[in-house]
């Protein structure tokens, strides 16, 4: 550990879940041919007008909403003047003087204590087309130009990677389950950059900051601040001082490596964007996207402890969205919903990775999944049993029931029919019965066997190992 | 009021424009350059428009256009209006460093 004091700040980019892009009515797409989702417009052409798409609006209003910024009524877009490949048009349309939302926060949670990491805004933006650099040539693919991005960027408030990443970890959470964005990082419509900075004390003011760019998942982004502040901190050790500067982490190094020294800083020039007149945002605009937030994580995982799911199976049912929303449609229901998440989570999810499948996929109703939970629950089906029947569960129509009898699964859970193959059995078995009462408790097994034996199996095991128990007191 | 720039900063600006200038270009520019800022800087003279940001030249909020998705370009032809390609990519010398936006 060293001796400083980090400040670290995270921006991200998020792109968001359009069908269009942001400024032209080109396909939002992934994974197409390159230069096939393209128009006039995202090429830069001379004399193109951009449009705003309402759905970029509404998304961002609703990021703004789960991320608790305040929502700005009245903006503009302003340009950002570059000149890079990336961008023919030598400007990228962002927001900079009038972001959507700002003053907001995220709550984290860093081994047990709660966090608020602050917002300072969030703004709308288009994404650039995307270059691959090849030897001597750069390769321009335009189906990410004009994809509409949020930034989101937090005030330097975080001191820890770990607090970063709970961070990250917690965004993606939100923006994922609000349906804003895919939040895939391995695809780049999640991208994340650090600013670190240390410092001896508190008191002291802040140190000279590197930005890290671009870090490909939300481990080496934990990594790569690690690595940052070992590297200032032998730095400062040497008695040396370094210029601001824009690094990146190269996986392979496992460390980050300069990029540029930023000798002025930036000189964007940003002006409004005169294409594109004021942006209202209406109350009735507002009202009307806060109606389509689904149930957001936080609550989720309130609703699931206080049903009596584990800690375990509550983080790994959110964790999948998909069997979280199914989780969601039980939550009335009079069933145990410890052993609903245990089944979702166990053999159905080894189903449905095996097949993959989603959970919507497969013929599991609601009905039909509440009979299973009853029939594990009260042991007329046993685990070892539902093994052997779950695909034909999950894939017909069949009460569960029915296919426990066309599959020949009978569990004998009639109390008096096991008691009188219990007796019988320790009528036969005399010197068991005395090595149990002498302490041998294998005895107790070998008897179990014999009555499972008798019964072909169908016995129900735990009643079966409850009464025979009972019998030989 | 200076009469001209600086060399200085008109190197700055090449360097943002990413364009080279010869010392004779330099000369001419650093004249040129500040009659245009000359001339830009007669806006701040109309009055009337200190607090707001005039952005169009009309008061109306913009049309939101559906996200409904339209007729998109032919790669081929998109291709065509590109001096090199490599496949589907269109191919430019490479330049160093990262994207600045975004």
């Amino acid at each position: 550990m060293s001796n400083y004091i980090a400040t670290i700040g995270v921006e991200v980019h998020v792109e968001l879940k359009t069908k269009t892009k942001i400024f032209s009515s080109s396909e939002n797409g992934y994974g197409q041919m390159a230069n096939s989702l393209t128009n006039v417009i995202d090429l830069g052409y001379p004399g193109t007008l951009p449009t705003l798409n309402e759905e970029v609006l509404n998304l961002a209003i609703k990021a703004a909403t789960v991320l608790n910024c305040k929502i700005r009524r009245e903006m503009h877009f302003d340009r950002k003047n570059y000149f890079y490949p990336d961008n023919p048009k030598n400007y990228q349309i962002t927001q900079f003087a009038t972001p959507i939302g700002y003053d907001g926060y995220v709550e984290i949670e860093v081994d047990g204590e709660k966090k608020k990491v602050y917002i300072e805004e969030m703004h709308i933006e288009e994404d650039t087309c995307k270059s691959t650099h090849r030897g001597e040539k750069t390769l321009l693919d335009f189906n990410r130009a004009g994809v509409p991005l949020i930034e989101i960027v937090t005030k330097p408030c975080m001191t820890t990677s770990k607090e970063a990443k709970a961070y990250l970890e917690k965004l993606r959470e939100l923006l994922f389950y609000s349906d804003i964005s895919d939040c895939k990082m391995e695809e780049g419509s999640m991208r994340a950059d650090a600013n670190v900075s240390i410092r001896k004390k508190e008191s002291d003011p802040f140190g000279t900051k590197a930005e890290i760019k671009n870090i490909g998942s939300i481990s080496n982004v934990g990594l790569s601040i690690e690595k940052e502040i070992e590297r200032q901190a032998k730095i400062y050790d040497a008695g040396d001082t370094f210029k601001p500067q824009t690094r990146r982490f190269d996986d392979k190094l496992g460390d980050t490596v300069l990029m540029r020294v930023k000798e002025t800083g930036n000189d964007y020039r940003y002006f409004p964007e005169p294409d594109i007149p004021f942006v209202i945002v209406t109350e009735e605009r507002i009202d009307s996207v806060r109606k389509t937030i689904p149930m957001l994580p936080d609550e989720r995982r309130e609703k699931y402890l206080s049903l009596g799911v584990s800690e375990i199976n509550t983080k790994k049912l959110i964790q999948n969205r998909s069997l979280s929303d199914y989780f969601n449609n039980l939550l009335e229901e009079k069933i145990s919903h410890q052993t609903a998440s245990n089944l979702l989570l166990g053999d159905i999810s080894a189903y449905l990775n095996k097949k993959e499948k989603e959970i919507t996929d497969t013929t599991l109703s609601k009905e039909r999944f509440i009979e299973l939970v009853n029939l594990i629950d009260n042991n007329t089906l046993t685990s070892k049993n539902l093994k052997e029947i779950l695909e034909v569960i999950l894939e017909s129509d069949k009460s569960i029931q029915t296919i426990m009898k066309e599959q020949g699964i009978e569990n004998i859970t009639d109390d008096a029919e096991i008691r009188e193959v219990i007796k019988k059995i320790i009528k036969a078995n005399p010197e068991s019965v005395t090595d149990y009462q002498n302490g041998h408790d294998r005895a107790i097994k070998f008897l179990m066997g014999q009555v499972m034996k008798e019964t072909k199996g169908k016995a129900n095991p735990k009643m079966a190992n409850d009464i025979l128990k009972e019998e030989l007191q | 009021m200076k009469e001209k720039l600086t060399k200085e900063e008109v190197l700055h600006v090449a360097e943002l424009a990413r364009i080279a200038v010869t010392e004779e270009e330099i000369k001419k520019y650093q004249v040129e350059l500040k009659k245009l800022l000359n001339d830009v800087e007669k806006i701040n003279d109309v009055k009337g428009y200190d607090d707001e940001i005039l952005i169009a030249p009309w008061s109306n909020n913009t049309e939101l256009r559906k996200d409904e998705p339209r007729e998109m370009l032919d790669p081929k032809k998109v291709l065509e209006n590109a001096p090199r390609h490599s496949g589907n990519y269109i191919q430019v010398p490479v330049v160093i460093g990262e994207s600045e936006g975004a």
